[in-house]
């Protein structure tokens, strides 16, 4: 039976397509607030990781979730022009202005000191992932090891395929501030900077650079990738340094 | 035709372009259009899966598995280490092996095996592409670079003739004089609300300076 709202098509097969396409565009609306209205309530429901952290306090005083930022259980991969990942061709260049530039394997990296921490990492798109467990080499230790000359103020990392990240000497060589290998006891994944990535918690993920190939010891500050492509120069989480 | 038509070619051009050109504009967009449908698809499909990389890998399906097997002691020369390792976790041979402090690493074509000796425990890690997706998003990066820069450019050439021209294409009612203007002015007027709504580029760091400035300072940390 007919619908009484709906036109008597049999009688005005003329109305057929504009009744089509109103059948459509009803559709497709209710398709998108439906899809909506659930992705609304799937962010809802799953935040309250997010709701516990907020109320957390770091022990310098900072709130532990920065302003803007939500949090997720697991990294995500974000991109980027990806190393080749093995273990086998991973060297580490330490070099700039340094007394005595050296280069490490893989091997040559686990036998120096180790450095275990639990740490929060925040990503500049706006999630964060705390209490990671990391381990790995600190790049003070790596500082040290290189004899850095007394004029340098800045810390480029460098990666696979030319990518490139500064920070400011004080803050690279941060207790923190690691190369690391490991992640909760895994090494990490190919998308997520395999086999070492650096690790500079407190800037945003983008400083702590993946495929990680050079530490680099200048006076000058030589902006990097993302920040030469509007990313701001420093990039602190708490007052939200996100774009230059 | 005129008499003046007939006695001026250039009248007569002009006369031609001015009937039919709304025709020709049509029929260039057409044909422009079928053109543009492959590198459409791409930039759209992979522009989708980039926009919401925070959410997704729109690249790679990956996976980590987790077992353990028995420890294997560091004393156990290397050959004998991997070749242990193999027989526990009954794999083939791998494409390279390395041994560093406690991992013995496995390395195959699609999938890495890392071995903790002191623990026995062993963590898989492989992934697989998307079909389509990945080569969609390594034309949109464009990391081939080269020629694909000088494709980008054409097709975004060829997007900016169909925006222009799709928007002469009809005339009347259906055209600029009413719903072609009104449909125009809404989605023009899109970016502009959200660049007045949202306060534009700088607006995120003045917001995020006056938050700093209105919290108060963190507690003096201890001298280490």
């Amino acid at each position: 039976m007919r619908d009484p709202r709906s036109p008597d098509l049999e009688r005005f097969p003329e109305l057929h397509s504009r009744w089509d396409r109103r059948t459509f565009i009803k559709g497709a609306a209710a398709g998108t607030a439906l899809v909506a209205f659930g992705g609304a309530l799937y962010r809802l429901a799953g935040d309250d990781l997010t709701r516990a952290a907020r109320a957390e306090t770091r022990t310098d005083g900072r709130p532990r979730l920065p302003p803007g930022q939500r949090v997720i259980r697991a990294l995500r991969n974000m991109g980027g022009d990806e190393g080749p990942g093995d273990v086998r061709s991973f060297r580490l260049r330490v070099h700039g202005a340094v007394k005595t530039p050296f280069e490490l394997d893989y091997a040559a990296l686990l036998k120096l000191p180790q450095t275990e921490q639990a740490s929060d990492v925040h990503c500049v798109t706006g999630w964060s992932r705390l209490g990671a467990q990391f381990k790995g080499v600190q790049v003070a230790l790596l500082a040290e090891k290189a004899g850095v000359k007394g004029d340098v103020r800045h810390v480029i990392f460098e990666a696979a395929h030319g990518y490139t990240t500064n920070v400011p000497f004080a803050e690279a060589t941060a207790p923190n501030v690691l190369a690391t290998y490991r992640m909760d006891g895994k090494p990490f994944a190919i998308e997520n900077g395999a086999p070492v990535r650096a690790l500079v918690p407190d800037l945003y993920f983008w400083k702590s650079a993946k495929w990680l190939t050079g530490v680099r010891f200048v006076v000058r500050d030589e902006p990097g990738y993302w920040e030469v492509r509007g990313y701001h120069n420093h990039a602190s989480p708490w007052t939200e340094e996100r774009y230059g | 035709m005129t008499n003046a038509a007939a006695s001026d070619p250039e009248g007569s051009l002009w006369i031609a372009v001015k009937r039919r050109w709304r025709g020709w504009l049509r029929a260039i967009h057409r044909d422009l259009g079928y053109l543009a449908v492959g590198l459409t698809l791409i930039y759209a499909l992979s522009g989708l899966a980039i926009n919401h990389i925070a959410d997704w890998d729109p690249n790679f399906v990956s996976y980590t598995r987790e077992r353990t097997i028995a420890p294997i002691p560091a004393e156990v020369p290397d050959p004998d280490a991997i070749a242990q390792a193999r027989a526990a976790l009954q794999v083939g041979a791998p494409r390279s092996t390395y041994r560093a402090g406690d991992e013995i690493h496995l390395e195959y074509d699609d999938k890495k095996l890392v071995v903790y000796g002191d623990s026995g425990k062993v963590i898989e890690q492989g992934r697989e592409s998307r079909f389509f997706l990945r080569v969609a998003n390594w034309l949109h990066y464009n990391r081939g670079k080269k020629a694909w820069t000088y494709v980008a450019d054409t097709y975004a050439l060829l997007l900016l003739y169909l925006a222009v021209s799709g928007i002469f294409m009809i005339k009347g009612k259906k055209g600029l004089r009413w719903r072609g203007a009104l449909l125009l002015s809404l989605g023009a007027g899109v970016p502009l609300g959200y660049v007045v709504w949202s306060g534009g580029p700088s607006a995120a760091n003045r917001a995020a300076v006056e938050r700093a400035q209105a919290r108060p300072p963190p507690a003096p940390t201890p001298d280490p």
